[in-house]
């Protein structure tokens, strides 16, 4: 009885490990974006929060005893299949009038046995969502880089407090000519607050 | 799904991400950040997602990397200490627990890992794609038809995406004075790699054309196996950036230069778009290839499958050149020439 409520515990804990290290991975990930000081690790954190979100998806769409969503035709399909598929090739063989007239019938016969019934495959389409992101997700990238080296370029540096700084002295530098001190002293205590 | 590796990397995975955030060596950050996504896509691949684990291997593993290294090697290799108070960090502790509470309470709700029944599963979309989709297209592979097909919009923007990328990174960071000047310089022809290392240089001589044969491949063969369009772009885009890792980058862009590369990936939307027109000009809706057995041999299904390899030619074209055009702008800091 101990042992039985124990497996099921372990069975339900099993059951949510992949929900649960989504998650965790989400909040490091977030955790670097908003409290790294450093441009490429924010980006690094970007990249792992949005692993996260894909690990979800993909992990929703999963099936225990699964095979990968790609159709086994002509292995193990059903007899009838099989027929079908050799009347529509006698078919092509005879010409193509006769085929168009048999490629209904072929479908039909494939229909009416179900052939995919046995077979159990994992969900395609949090697939297809999530292929997609991978690439869109490694342009984003490209695109954050591009910006970070033109912070280095204008600013000397891609850390975000000596960033903040340079962009308040070079601020600083410009209104210095015209204004009094106390100005300046406001505008460099102010913005890294901001 | 085998329980024990699924574990065993996830465990690796959260523990690879803390490295990777947490090393002072920003070149060691991206090395581990390397070895996280190959990780993952080890555990993409064990849950039976196998065109996601391919695009990761390639993506993540492969072209992120290099581009990480290429923007740490412009800027800086270490990233000092925090000398700013923590109150960020604590705001963030505090919405992290905030947030992780919520997340974890609501697993709880979550169906069972791998249930066939939960609702995600059950869904009929789902159902009709597995079950209907090979009927429909005669296209084994229940994600490329799925991609090219039922939800062709979406990928069709999808691309669209990565190519304004592309410009956007040369909005950002091209240097146009620099660019002309490159121009002249390449009229002298330089000896190919003649800075470079012996055995790297005979290397990639041997593997680039190999990868690009296997590019083709996968984007041929995508209806069939793993693979399609974006895998094989992605491949295809890293045979020329190992080129340029190996050889210089002048002489990956002697074979295909900047310019050429806009006017393929433009080429690549077009191909993708003007099919979806062609369907509309024979009467149909954007992108019903259905239509299209009127003019491609082989009954509606075949015309359906004929039209994907097109479409996802396309998409190889856009995914290919814009990857090579990010590699090339972050390498030399969007003058094209030098590089790593």
């Amino acid at each position: 009885m101990e042992l039985l409520t124990l497996t099921a515990q372990f069975e339900w804990i099993l059951g949510k490990s992949n929900y649960w290290a989504s998650t965790v991975l989400l909040l490091i990930g977030l955790h670097a974006m908003i409290s790294k000081n450093n441009l490429i690790k924010k980006l690094i954190g970007m990249s792992i929060f949005q692993t996260g979100i894909i690990l979800f998806y993909v992990s929703a769409g999963a099936k225990h005893g699964a095979q990968i969503p790609i159709v086994h035709y002509g292995h193990d399909s059903h007899e009838s299949h099989d027929k079908a598929a050799h009347a529509a090739e006698h078919a092509a063989d005879a010409g193509q009038q006769v085929a168009e007239a048999a490629a209904p019938a072929a479908n039909h016969a494939a229909d009416a046995t179900h052939t995919l019934g046995e077979t159990l495959y994992a969900n395609p389409l949090p697939h297809v969502l999530m292929l997609t992101a991978i690439v869109v997700g490694v342009a984003t990238l490209g695109l954050a880089l591009a910006m970070v080296q033109k912070v280095y370029a204008a600013y000397g540096s891609i850390e975000e407090d000596e960033v903040l700084d340079a962009i308040a002295d070079s601020t600083a530098d410009s209104t210095a000519d015209n204004t009094v001190d106390s100005t300046v002293d406001r505008t460099v205590k102010g913005t890294p607050e901001a | 799904m085998i329980w024990q590796l699924d574990l065993i990397l996830l465990i690796f995975l959260v523990i690879t991400a803390l490295i990777s955030l947490r090393v002072r060596d920003l070149l060691g950050a991206s090395m581990v950040f390397g070895i996280y996504s190959f990780l993952i896509c080890l555990l993409w691949a064990g849950m039976g997602a196998v065109d996601v684990a391919f695009t990761e291997a390639a993506v993540g593993a492969g072209v992120s990397t290099v581009i990480l290294v290429a923007t740490v090697y412009h800027t800086r290799r270490v990233t000092g200490g925090h000398k700013r108070a923590s109150g960020m960090k604590l705001l963030s502790l505090l919405l992290m627990l905030v947030l992780g509470g919520v997340l974890l309470h609501a697993s709880g709700d979550f169906p069972a890992l791998g249930d066939p029944t939960s609702p995600a599963n059950n869904h009929p979309v789902a159902q009709y794609y597995i079950e209907g989709s090979y009927q429909d297209t005669k296209v084994p592979n229940l994600v490329t038809s799925v991609l090219a097909d039922y939800r062709g919009y979406d990928t069709l923007f999808e691309t669209v995406v990565v190519f304004v990328a592309g410009i956007g990174i040369l909005a950002v960071i091209g240097v146009p004075t620099a660019r002309m000047r490159r121009e002249e310089v390449c009229g002298d022809t330089a000896q190919f790699g003649e800075d470079s290392d012996l055995i790297i240089l005979q290397t990639c001589r041997l593997v680039v054309p190999v990868l690009q044969l296997f590019a083709l491949y996968v984007i041929a063969h995508g209806h069939h196996s793993p693979g399609g369009g974006f895998q094989g772009g992605v491949l295809f885009g890293a045979s020329y950036i190992l080129l340029a890792l190996s050889g210089g980058l002048r002489e990956a862009l002697r074979r295909l230069s900047e310019s050429m590369s806009f006017r393929l990936a433009a080429c690549g939307i077009v191909i993708y778009a003007g099919f979806g027109l062609l369907c509309m000009a024979l009467g149909s809706s954007f992108l019903d290839y259905a239509i299209l057995d009127s003019i491609l041999p082989g009954g509606v299904a075949k015309a359906r499958s004929h039209s994907m390899l097109i479409v996802e030619a396309g998409v190889g074209f856009t995914v290919t050149t814009i990857l090579f055009v990010i590699y090339a702008n972050l390498a030399t800091r969007g003058k094209l020439e030098g590089g790593l």
